[in-house]
């Protein structure tokens, strides 16, 4: 728990409040309570990001991937500070040196979950912001969670939804932002996913498919300044490039690896170490994916 | 009338010898008492030695009878006493002397016949050390008595052959060890019958090699108990010593089967995990070993890992360091060996099936987090190798034609493992240890230089993988591990780089 602040509130009359959101009308709150460095530049182009808490491995990598790509230009990331996609939204942004906006469910003196105190410090540190329209340490409650969501999607010009289940509260993020005339993107992931199923809604319903940090940022008309990081490590031995190949058609276990290849699993371990340490491919959940 | 025979009691696995006298006085009312801080047990075992004399056909005097357990003052326990005190008895009564040097044990039955009796290994042991040249035990303890060469160990089947023997009536040949008489409990898997898990395997593979111990973690029905049950058949088998340490401990917890013999192959446990503390490390009055101690030499395996209580997990700490347990008792202190590898697994999560490729977890995270840390950070600690074992797909794997061809049997992997383990043992002669596992971080600087290259690697790992200092050493020991599997002097970059696979992922 933080000590609150009683000069830490905006209220709606204030010049410092919000623009997007003072145009909901009857949805914009009365007054928000903050944390951090409020600096009004950092309004000026948000991009929700929302996503499963439950996420995939998948859904971890596109988001780093897209969200490392758009928050370094100078786009404010927005996002629930709820563990999964949004943690991982927080992080990317934070990680690039970009900047990022949490909405607390909570009063403002809480953290919420609170085993996330890490990445809540992270964040006030790097120019970030913890924003709630609850004060004090009022308690997150199961009505609480979508009206977060609706200052989510007010705070943004754009929501970018990755990975979403049938009843996701992602899709309550983006149907606030329809209501709001915001821009609803839709990352797309595989069909067999059960994660996918709200995607796949989202983008019946005419959201803008994701194929690349580029689409987003077209729409804030941004470009990416800076390329894609480079950083190919010179592949060694013929193992490693095996190994490389079947990476990228598929994710795999050593295992599965060592069967396909008809190789040791010692050797593959041996070589898929030396590999990680060098940053050619990572691990998740047992599973090695290449880096890109 | 006073006669004195020489029996003995175990007090953990040390044998204490106990002067059984029996005296029949010719004068007073007829009572049979028995004296020296006898157990219930023993209390009892008036009846059943009056029962067994006279429905043996021999005579049980109608006389003041007084039997007194030397040394007074040590509490005594079990039912081995009924032999001793019968045979004072009946020898006063058939006025016959006794065989010198000769050590009677065995409880018997009220027709007479003896049974099956605990310890008669450690009887032997004893009578050898102490000069005794003769040892009467049931016939069915008999085997296991034999082992123990250098003492005659005359199997007896009941009262009345005994004193056909003592009479000179008949003669009682002495046993002759007969090995192992019942098949031995083999593994019940062997390695190759474990499809897919190759990275599993090969950690088992190491843990056997080196003595390490092993972690772990998997989603139901992936095989992490199949594996565990394959890994005493890749474990070296028992040595002469180590054969009769382990039927030692056998024989005082009463585990050893009628005509039972030495145990040969390393032991398996598998304890519930609602398994009691005492149940765990070994305890009671007169403190009996535990499943760590059933353990020694072999394998513990803790399925379900995270289900043990946490007072259960802690108290594994102190035997995991030291090989070894002291329980202490108000009346006893014993000692038990326990030196073991030890197997836990556990599910990634509550439901099980976080990670799973089809089924799907319904665990919130709060949940999961909860559940990861039921298990002790300590025991975690201890614990070197660490591997994930995921499902297997059936369909993939059939997919795999000839995969059942790249299966090696675990004959195969065991004549590895024992030569990595005599490379350790040549190692090791002047340390007082056997395995990597058992290294002190003394010995891994004496005996586990790193070149530049690996010292590099690992830092760089270091760093990458957010490794603690003890992780460092951990990783040491494994990659000195593999490095002896090969054959190699020294611990190079590919063996670090596998041993760094086997990381734990916690952080």
């Amino acid at each position: 728990m933080v000590n609150s602040n009683i000069e830490n509130i905006v209220p709606i009359s204030d010049s410092r409040y919000p623009k997007l959101l003072k145009v909901l009308g009857k949805d914009a709150p009365k007054q928000l309570y903050y944390k951090g460095n409020w600096e009004e530049g950092i309004f000026e182009n948000c991009l929700a990001v929302v996503g499963s808490r439950r996420m995939t491995s998948y859904g971890r990598q596109i988001t780093e991937k897209l969200v490392s790509e758009i928050a370094s230009v100078g786009i404010t990331i927005v996002s629930g500070f709820m563990y999964g996609i949004d943690a991982v939204s927080h992080k990317a942004a934070i990680d690039v040196g970009g900047r990022t906006i949490a909405v607390m469910p909570c009063g403002i003196d809480l953290i919420h979950p609170d085993y996330q105190k890490d990445l809540y410090q992270e964040i006030l540190e790097n120019k970030g912001l913890v924003i709630s329209e609850y004060e004090g340490n009022f308690l997150p409650t199961l009505w609480t969670y979508p009206r977060r969501n609706r200052l989510v999607a007010g705070l943004s010009k754009a929501v970018m939804v990755v990975e979403a289940g049938e009843k996701s509260g992602s899709l309550i993020t983006a149907n606030f932002a329809k209501k709001y005339k915001r821009k609803v993107f839709a990352v797309p992931g595989p069909l067999t996913s059960s994660l996918s199923k709200g995607i796949c809604q989202l983008i019946k319903e005419g959201a803008d498919v994701v194929t690349g940090a580029s689409d987003v940022l077209d729409f804030f008309g941004k470009r990416l300044t800076i390329k894609a990081t480079e950083t190919r490590v010179s592949v060694n031995s013929l193992i490693e490039q095996k190994i490389i190949q079947k990476l990228q058609q598929e994710s795999m276990e050593i295992d599965a690896l060592s069967r396909t290849l008809g190789i040791s699993a010692a050797e593959i371990g041996t070589v898929v170490s030396l590999m990680q340490i060098k940053g050619l491919v990572f691990n998740e959940n047992g599973k090695y994916y290449i880096k890109n | 009338m006073f006669v004195k025979v020489p029996s003995a009691t175990n007090l953990g696995l040390e044998t204490i010898g106990v002067d059984v006298e029996v005296n029949i006085a010719s004068r007073g009312l007829p009572v049979f008492e028995i004296v020296g801080l006898p157990s219930k047990a023993i209390d009892e075992s008036r009846e059943r030695v009056r029962t067994a004399i006279i429905n043996s056909g021999l005579e049980f005097p109608f006389r003041r009878i007084i039997v007194n357990l030397a040394p007074a003052d040590l509490p005594k326990e079990g039912s081995f006493y009924d032999l001793p005190i019968a045979v004072g008895i009946v020898s006063q009564v058939l006025k016959i002397g006794l065989p010198k040097n000769s050590l009677f044990f065995g409880e018997l039955s009220l027709d007479g016949t003896l049974r099956h009796t605990r310890g008669a290994l450690l009887l032997a042991l004893f009578a050898k050390e102490q000069g005794f040249e003769n040892i009467f035990v049931p016939k069915q303890s008999a085997n296991e008595a034999a082992i123990i060469k250098g003492v005659n160990v005359y199997p007896i089947e009941n009262l009345y052959q005994l004193f056909s023997h003592l009479l000179g009536k008949t003669q009682v040949k002495p046993a002759e060890y007969q090995g192992q008489v019942r098949r031995g409990e083999e593994p019940e898997f062997d390695m190759k019958e474990v499809l897919g898990q190759e990275q599993a395997k090969r950690a088992m593979e190491i843990a056997a090699a080196g003595g390490h111990n092993l972690f772990m973690l998997g989603s139901p029905g992936s095989g992490k108990t199949m594996l565990a049950r394959a890994l005493p058949g890749i474990l070296p088998a028992l040595g002469e010593e180590e054969s009769l340490e382990v039927t030692k401990i056998y024989s005082v917890s009463g585990q050893i089967p009628p005509e039972g013999s030495l145990m040969t192959i390393c032991p398996f446990r598998s304890p519930h995990h609602t398994i009691s503390q005492a149940g765990l490390i070994g305890g009671g009055s007169n403190p009996r070993p535990g499943e760590i101690s059933l353990a020694h030499r072999g394998v513990l395996f803790l399925d379900e890992f995270s289900e043990f209580p946490r007072s259960v997990m802690e108290a594994l700490r102190q035997p995991m360091e030291d090989g070894k347990l002291t329980i202490s008792r108000s009346k006893a202190q014993v000692n038990y060996p326990a030196r073991f590898i030890l197997v836990a697994s556990s599910n990634p999560c509550p439901c099980g099936y976080l990670y799973h490729p089809k089924k799907k977890c319904i665990c919130t995270e709060r949940e999961i987090r909860k559940y990861r840390k039921r298990v002790s950070g300590p025991i975690l600690d201890r614990i070197d190798l660490h591997v994930e074992v995921p499902v297997v797909d059936i369909r993939e794997l059939s997919q795999h034609q000839g995969l059942r061809d790249f299966l090696e049997p675990s004959n195969k992997i065991r004549e590895r493992v024992i030569k990595a383990r005599e490379i350790q043992r040549k190692r090791f002669s002047a340390e007082g240890i056997f395995t990597n596992a058992e290294m002190k971080n003394t010995h891994i600087k004496k005996y586990c230089p790193l070149s530049q290259e690996v010292k590099r690697i690992l830092s760089q790992a270091g760093l990458s993988f957010n490794l603690s200092a003890r992780a460092y050493f951990k990783m040491i020991k494994i990659a000195r591990t593999i490095a002896d599997l090969e054959g190699a002097e020294e611990v190079a970059v590919p063996h670090m780089a596998e041993a760094l696979q086997y990381r734990s992922k916690e952080n």
